[in-house]
């Protein structure tokens, strides 16, 4: 069964949330503060909606799913209010593995029509108005 | 106060097909309400009905969850709902968790953040799911005064907020006395869920709602992928019966049976036609209702035992059309045999019916099959059921003709097992009987209100043309025990203390 997080429209858009997020960080260090950003403007919504503790374990289950993917998460954690630690190397392509699973994630739980409203009210530019997952098994 | 100065209550209706009729017309707005009841009794569902029905941009609902369900499980079953609008999630509706609040900073906290969201959102609607668990964290001694005051300064706050309010709890009957949370509500809605050997039976009680009359006593409700549907015990049939000037009689399609009940079956009345396996009960029914089509008198028939082309097949073998009608929307048969039915489901479906084809005859084949379909919790109440459904119909004016199945006996002539005749304004009795060493067929009119009928014993036949009444039996004496003797054969003395006793 192919997972929410294989999607390849959830690949492009978190590739494309990336690149938005890069514009924004410190050359040296821009693709792990990128997977950083884009978690921690992630939380604030969906803290909202289920609580620190929802988007902590939601994380967690992203971080472990990612890392059966992506050896290179070795050493990241989730901390206890939601943020990542332990971000190193090269976070381009697990970074991004790491994030497709938490909107993959998200999608399965609180369906596709919600996740693409709380990632459009953080990057209302970077998400279409018409944009849709297809295939995945949210309503 | 004259009609005018009042304060005009507006009522909003609640997205559950059937609650708004029980609360008397829709939910107050503004007011302060509780939905309580065990786990899975449809509490959360019956809110988001709410919301989704009446939410908008300008002024959206707030759903705070706190501990309790997960906010992420929840939505992902409650999407599963038909009425769940998707396009209104983050907009007119929204979502805000508070079990951070709660456990950080205490009643204290959550009002802090629901006054905060509130002031920021200006929202129609507020839910708080679970109230329960907000509370719990400070019920315990010594902190009375406190919870009291969180209440007390909520609803003070939403109320003022112009926000139709929903507590949702997990509260059993023994803590609704000495409950602040209670005495400060105006709407008390309370949902439960019966288990009755292997069906489940839901109701609901509008324990309390200020400024408006409610249905009282539990109603039935039934929850599916659209959502919860409450049956009201009533079904707003409650006015007075209907009266006819002049009373308008409907034939049976038999002439012989209609010279016998004085012209026909008086209209709005109820019939019973009871008797035993094979008198032709559903055949007089069908016919009855044929006669009702051909009268353009729309029907409609509950059946139990057979399905509907069943049903129809059956009456073209006695030369009724019934599939031309059923085709052109002037006959519905209802075919219902889910084993958990309620009366009031039951009333529900047939009501829809009378709205659909306009109905005017109504057939139950047969009250046994109808019983059996309930739920068993339901069967214990079946006569005060059926005297509510009875009433409800023949007060808008539709004539029922109900079957029964007797047994037969030999010895007696009893009108009902069920002792429901007093339900029934007419009685039509069929039972078989022994003449001259043949099984025959006898039937009379037992009883008419208000009107005269005959009084005759008449043998009948079951051709392919329907039934066939023929004439009194005059030669006979005992003919309702099953064993009638020739009046031929009996001495004058036999004769005379017969006619003594």
């Amino acid at each position: 069964m192919m997972r929410s997080a294989d999607n390849p429209k959830i690949r492009d858009l978190v590739r494309r949330l990336l690149v938005s997020e890069e514009a924004e960080a410190s050359p040296s260090q821009e693709n792990i503060q990128a997977v950083s950003r884009v978690c921690d403007k992630l939380r604030r919504p969906f803290a909202t909606l289920a609580g620190v503790a929802g988007f902590r374990s939601l994380l967690a289950r992203a971080l472990t799913l990612a890392k059966q993917e992506s050896p290179d998460l070795d050493g990241w954690e989730v901390k206890s209010d939601g943020s990542l630690e332990g971000l190193k190397g090269d976070a381009a392509e697990s970074g991004a593995v790491l994030i497709a699973n938490l909107i993959g994630l998200m999608t399965t739980f609180i369906g596709e029509s919600l996740t693409l409203r709380l990632l459009h009210d953080v990057w209302p530019d970077v998400l279409g108005s018409e944009m849709k997952f297809e295939g995945n098994q949210s309503k | 106060m004259n009609e005018q100065n009042r304060v005009k209550i507006n009522k909003l209706p609640t997205g559950v097909p059937g609650l708004d009729e029980i609360l008397g017309g829709g939910l107050p707005e503004f007011s302060f309400n509780i939905i309580a009841g065990a786990p899975g009794c449809g509490k959360t569902t019956l809110a988001h009905q709410f919301i989704f029905a009446n939410a908008t941009a300008e002024r959206p609902a707030l759903y705070f969850t706190v501990l309790g369900e997960p906010a992420m499980k929840m939505l992902r079953y409650q999407q599963q709902f038909s009425f769940f609008d998707a396009a209104k999630l983050n907009n007119a509706v929204r979502f805000v968790n508070l079990s951070q609040d709660l456990v950080e900073r205490g009643l204290q906290g959550v009002l802090d953040e629901i006054s905060k969201r509130v002031e920021a959102a200006n929202p129609s609607i507020v839910v708080v799911d679970s109230f329960r668990t907000v509370l719990r964290s400070e019920m315990h001694e010594g902190r009375d005064m406190a919870v009291q005051t969180f209440v007390q300064q909520l609803a003070l706050l939403l109320t003022s907020w112009e926000a139709t309010t929903f507590l949702i709890g997990e509260y059993s009957e023994s803590e609704l006395r000495d409950n602040p949370v209670f005495t400060v509500s105006d709407g008390l809605l309370w949902l439960f869920q019966q288990v009755d050997r292997n069906s489940v039976v839901r109701k609901m009680q509008v324990m309390k709602l200020r400024g408006q009359a409610s249905v009282p006593g539990l109603h039935t409700f039934r929850i599916t992928e659209d959502g919860l549907q409450a049956f009201s015990r009533t079904l707003g049939l409650v006015g007075q019966r209907k009266t006819f000037s002049r009373v308008k009689r409907l034939s049976m399609g038999i002439p012989a049976l209609d010279e016998m009940m004085g012209g026909g079956l008086p209209e709005g009345d109820s019939l019973l036609i009871a008797g035993s396996s094979g008198t032709g009960k559903s055949l007089i029914a069908t016919q009855f209702l044929a006669a009702g089509i051909r009268a353009s008198e729309p029907g409609i028939a509950a059946v139990f035992e057979e399905r509907p082309n069943e049903y129809t097949a059956r009456a073209s073998e006695f030369g009724l059309d019934l599939q031309t009608p059923l085709a052109e929307g002037k006959l519905e048969v209802i075919y219902l045999r889910p084993l958990d039915l309620s009366v009031d489901e039951m009333m529900q479906e047939i009501l829809d019916a009378v709205k659909r084809t306009g109905a005017k005859r109504l057939v139950i084949d047969s009250l046994a099959g109808f019983e059996m379909a309930l739920a068993p919790a339901f069967r214990a109440d079946f006569r005060e059921s059926l005297y509510r459904m009875i009433f409800a119909l023949t007060a808008i004016g539709i004539t029922i003709l109900s079957t029964l199945e007797m047994p037969e006996t030999f010895t007696e002539l009893a009108f009902s097992s069920y002792s429901i005749s007093f339900l029934t304004d007419d009685i039509i009795r069929m039972r078989y009987v022994e003449i001259d060493g043949e099984l025959c067929q006898i039937m009379m009119v037992v009883k008419m209100r208000r009107t005269a009928h005959s009084r005759d014993i008449r043998k009948y036949k079951i051709t392919t043309d329907g039934i066939v009444v023929g004439e009194r039996l005059k030669n006979y004496v005992d003919l309702i025990t099953g064993i009638p003797q020739p009046l031929s054969v009996l001495g004058s003395e036999e004769l005379l203390l017969n006619r003594k006793v």
